[in-house]
């Protein structure tokens, strides 16, 4: 097959046969973001807190996660977890939607990615503003309420903006588990035309996600913009913090 | 009115305040002088309970505390009292000039927010910035973020406010929109504490001028005394450089 012999009409066809598998996308990034905000907030909190233990349990687990190869967690949570759960508490967990363990795994590393991003953020306020609330009559926990995480929210937003497009990226993986997102969904079509579309069917299916994470792209831009108050000095700490969140996520 | 007797304080191993004693009565501004590194900083930020000290005694408005086991309660009384006027102004990046001020209102002092307003336009009207309220730090000169800075500081009527070297970060051209400020606050007769390399202020503001070189108040006295003909030797050649030198150093 030659490049020239892909056909525009093939290309236009699977793509918006891919469209509606974006739900199943939209289904384990959310699971994955909810699962991250959460315990990464603990997390984040144990980072930045004096309890030791914490700490220390909050950095080895990012560690690790950074270690782990995704697929590696994928089947460890898809094939583990039933396992643990029908021997500690004989529940069976393997008619449950494959789509709950590609959320969950992805959700296990983006605990330790937003903890991350929700930490530097946290310490690229600086400090002296806290310490002029508190002295101007506010309490600790207003002072960070109030002043400090508005400022780290806003100068989190292009990093959690990278996390969610990696997230949708890596959870196509959910394919090796049977999962039918618009990765398996692409692999299915891949199998019915006997691989004879494969140039259209994938291509398409990268279009599918550049545009996708354009769009997101621009609605992050777009959020962070509009919240602008903050010096410029503080955009170039939030340079540096994005770079945390590739690292982890890599 | 406030009184200080033996505060020591320690980093680590390194002894920074070996023993401070100060007295403040109404009306007072006070300016610290001193090489950098002496503690100056350091004994401001004990004053406000930024820093705790290790001992010492500190009695203001007839209430006595312990340094070394002050209480909650007893900082909150402290907090209650000062103002802190920081060397890089430490305004909150995400709120407006106008809100910079009107924070400690409503938070600490349980202002409703109409009168909390009011209150703050009349403090932004003294440092000049009436026509700059809804302006974010971001977009104020260094001066202007000062003065807000000083807005802030007596808005809250407090008894004493602590200067800690509130030109020094800025450009030479800004440092006397700021000194100007400062000494219609003086004449209004708030009480002062300030640390402060500006000799000019100092001979012409200041009702006491306390030199300090690690970690001990060396000499104590009135400008014309300090100025003229000091007793210590360590303070002679301490104004003997600044003077020759430049107005100010940093
Ligand atoms: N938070 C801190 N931790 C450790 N050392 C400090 C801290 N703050 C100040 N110091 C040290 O204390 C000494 C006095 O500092 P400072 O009070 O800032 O002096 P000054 O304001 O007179 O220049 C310096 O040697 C400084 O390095
Ligand atoms: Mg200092």
């Amino acid at each position: 097959m030659n490049i020239t012999d892909v056909k525009l009409s093939y290309l236009i066809e699977y793509f918006l046969d891919f469209i509606p598998f974006l739900s199943v996308t939209l289904q384990y990034t959310l699971l994955a973001m909810a699962i991250g905000i959460v315990f990464g907030l603990l997390m984040a909190k144990g980072k930045l807190g004096k309890n030791r233990i914490l700490k220390g349990f909050a950095n080895g687990y990012t560690a690790v996660m950074r270690a782990i190869p995704s697929i590696v967690l994928l089947f460890l949570v898809y094939y583990g977890l039933p396992k643990i759960f029908m021997g500690a508490f004989a529940i069976n967990l393997t008619r449950i939607n494959k789509v709950y363990f590609v959320g969950i795994t992805l959700g296990l590393f983006n605990i330790a990615i937003m903890s991350e991003i929700m930490k530097s953020s946290y310490l690229s306020v600086d400090r002296g503003q806290y310490e002029a609330a508190v002295s101007n009559g506010l309490t600790s926990s207003q002072a960070i309420i109030r002043i400090v995480l508005p400022q780290a929210f806003r100068i989190s937003i292009p990093n959690v903006g990278n996390a969610i497009i990696t997230l949708l990226k890596e959870g196509t993986l959910g394919y090796t588990i049977g999962l039918i997102d618009s990765m398996g969904r692409a692999n299915q079509q891949n199998a019915l035309t006997f691989q004879n579309h494969i140039l259209e069917i994938y291509i398409s299916l990268a279009a599918l996600y550049w545009i996708l994470t354009i769009l997101l792209d621009r609605g992050f831009k777009a959020a962070d913009s509009k919240l602008s108050y903050s010096s410029r000095a503080k955009e170039r700490q939030t340079v540096k913090a994005g770079e945390i969140s590739k690292e982890v996520a890599a | 009115m406030l009184e200080v007797r033996g505060i020591q304080k320690h980093f680590g191993d390194q002894h920074i305040l070996k023993g401070i004693d100060l007295s403040i009565e109404k009306g007072d501004v006070t300016v610290i002088l001193g090489p950098s590194g002496s503690g100056k900083t350091t004994l401001l930020r004990c004053l406000n309970f930024l820093e705790n000290a290790d001992c010492g005694e500190m009695t203001m408005d007839g209430r006595k505390i312990d340094l070394g086991r002050a209480s909650a309660k007893d900082k909150a009384f402290v907090k209650d009292r000062t103002a802190f006027v920081f060397q890089n102004y430490n305004l909150y990046n995400n709120k407006t000039a106008l809100e910079n001020v009107t924070e400690g209102l409503i938070l600490g002092r349980h202002m409703h927010k109409d009168e909390a307003i009011k209150t703050a336009r009349v403090a932004l009207d003294k440092v000049g910035l009436s026509d700059r309220e809804n302006y974010y730090p971001s977009q104020l000169s260094g001066g202007q973020q000062q003065r807000v800075g000083i807005a802030r500081a007596i808005a809250r009527n407090p008894e004493i406010i602590l200067f800690d070297e509130p030109t020094s970060a800025l450009d030479p051209e800004l440092i006397e929109e700021v000194l100007s400020v400062m000494r219609k606050v003086a004449n209004e007769g708030t009480t002062m504490v300030v640390v402060t390399h500006e000799m000019s202020f100092a001979e012409n503001v200041a009702t006491k001028v306390v030199f300090m070189d690690q970690g001990v108040i060396v000499e104590e006295d009135t400008p014309q005394v300090i100025f003229t003909h000091p007793k210590e030797e360590r303070t002679f050649s301490f104004l003997k450089n600044i003077i020759h030198d430049t107005d100010y150093v940093i």
